[in-house]
């Protein structure tokens, strides 16, 4: 007969390995929900919205407070850029024009090829540790897993788990994503990296895994790839900081100020439709691999 | 003679961490962007477990944390094996600190927000990988939240303390 105290290890350790198991099959691809995660966020996704909106009212009140003693000096730095705007709406028209012509060229797709669905962000994983959103769309609204979620800046993230009512979104920023992708500039297959969450800094990313030879600079946009078929090709993700050598000095890699603002994600769009991209499939094959890919280049010249 | 339980207290509790759930993550991780967000939950549990004792305090310490992995967490099981364990240590500890004062609770807080941050970071190392480093994460996470944790255990712990002499809020008839 086991004497108490080593009955209470061995509940201990099973509660602990019981609990493990469950994080395991739980964590990994789990697109549905449970029943009880359906319960809990359909019920209570209302009160959330609510919650999130008056966090939002309250914010915004302290804000104008704050800033009140800067609002007259700032009218009239308005009024004088109001001015300058008004000629630079006639030079953003032409450059309209060359954009469009430049995307036909490029081969760009229209964004508006997209089916959107808006959303509004009713919450937010507090516990620091994670960066996902809860928003007030789910499988009612036709929202399925891995879908892409944009705002009009750029690429945010995709969705991670969908209940009836609502979402949780696994943005860009938190360590668990990685985006294939692009310099837009060159759009070169050579310059294809991936984008990944960087906890040192939650509002940068990082571009990884990029040939040393790959034609990247600061000020470059970084762009969707298409691979993998999660997010669609030529989403905008942002703008290289700095590029440098990996820790192991093989491949580079580049600090990445993401084009959406994380910091006021309130409505976002997602991406429910986006016709498929044949070239996907001729990038795929140049995937470098050891630098194949600029010497074919340098061949070609 | 053993104690009559009563569930009522933990139906009140788990509404109460529905609400905190609410706040913390729809209004105050709205109202303070990139700021450290204050673990209220873990304060409640914490403050509560102590109170109430180990055992009650893994209940309450399932409860919460469990609720937690629907609402935000990446897995189930995930957040509950956290705040169990940090509310069987507060229970733990309550043995030898006297309750009617405020600074045993603030220490317990603030040692159970190192318990609990030490096992999400093991946890997320063992199955998603940290991109930090663990004394990176003591100096930058651990550390700046258990001060401030400790810090909102005084306004909070009281109102626990009073709230916990009454029969609604009691696991135990007297």
């Amino acid at each position: 007969m086991l004497n108490p105290s080593v009955w209470k290890v061995i509940t201990i350790l099973g509660i602990i390995l019981l609990l493990l198991s469950l994080i395991h099959f739980t964590g990994e691809d789990l697109g549905h929900l449970t029943l009880a995660d359906n319960v809990i966020l359909a019920g209570f996704s209302p009160l959330q919205g609510f919650a999130s909106r008056a966090g939002t009212s309250t914010a915004q009140f302290f804000r104008g407070l704050f800033d009140f003693g800067t609002l007259q000096e700032e009218n009239e730095e308005l009024r004088k850029e109001l001015a300058i705007r008004e000629n630079l709406r006639y030079q953003v028209l032409e450059l309209q024009k060359e954009n469009f012509r430049l995307r036909e060229m490029l081969d760009f797709k229209e964004r508006s090829e997209y089916e959107l669905l808006p959303a509004e962000v009713i919450a937010r994983d507090p516990s620091n540790w994670f960066e996902t959103i809860t928003i007030n769309r789910g499988a009612s609204h036709g929202v399925m897993k891995n879908m892409a979620v944009i705002t009009s800046q750029g690429l945010i993230g995709n969705i991670l788990k969908v209940s009836r009512n609502s979402s949780q979104v696994l943005l860009l920023t938190d360590s668990r994503r990685a985006v294939s992708a692009l310099v837009a500039r060159s759009r070169e297959p050579g310059t294809i990296g991936v984008v990944e969450g960087f906890s040192g800094d939650s509002l940068s990313l990082r571009m990884i895994n990029l040939p040393p030879e790959a034609n990247i600079q600061p000020g470059d946009s970084v762009i969707s790839s298409g691979l993998g078929g999660i997010f669609p090709k030529g989403l905008v993700i942002g703008t290289v900081q700095e590029t440098g050598m990996d820790q192991y000095g093989l491949l580079q890699q580049a600090l990445v100020l993401p084009a959406a603002n994380f910091n006021r994600l309130e409505e976002v769009l997602i991406v429910m439709e986006f016709p498929f991209e044949e070239d996907e499939q001729e990038i795929e094959e140049f995937i470098p691999e050891s630098g194949v890919n600029s010497q074919e280049q340098e061949e070609d010249e | 003679m053993r104690d009559k339980l009563s569930l009522k207290p933990y139906i009140v509790f788990t509404f109460l961490a529905i609400i905190t759930l609410i706040i913390e993550g729809s209004f105050f991780s709205v109202l303070f962007i990139r700021s450290m967000v204050p673990d209220l939950l873990l304060i409640i549990v914490v403050c509560l477990a102590f109170l109430w004792g180990e055992k009650k305090g893994i209940v309450l310490g399932l409860i919460c944390g469990f609720l937690q992995d629907l609402f935000f967490g990446p897995a189930i099981g995930f957040f509950t094996l956290a705040k169990m364990t940090a509310a069987y240590f507060s229970g733990l500890s309550s043995r030898e600190i006297y309750k009617d004062q405020i600074v045993g609770p603030m220490m317990t807080v603030f040692l159970a927000t190192f318990v609990h941050e030490f096992i999400v970071f093991f946890l997320v190392e063992l199955f998603w990988e940290n991109d930090f480093s663990f004394f990176f994460a003591l100096d930058q996470i651990f550390l700046p939240r258990a001060i401030y944790h400790l810090v909102l255990t005084v306004m909070i712990y009281p109102l626990l303390y009073r709230a916990e002499q009454k029969k609604f809020f009691n696991p135990s008839f007297r």
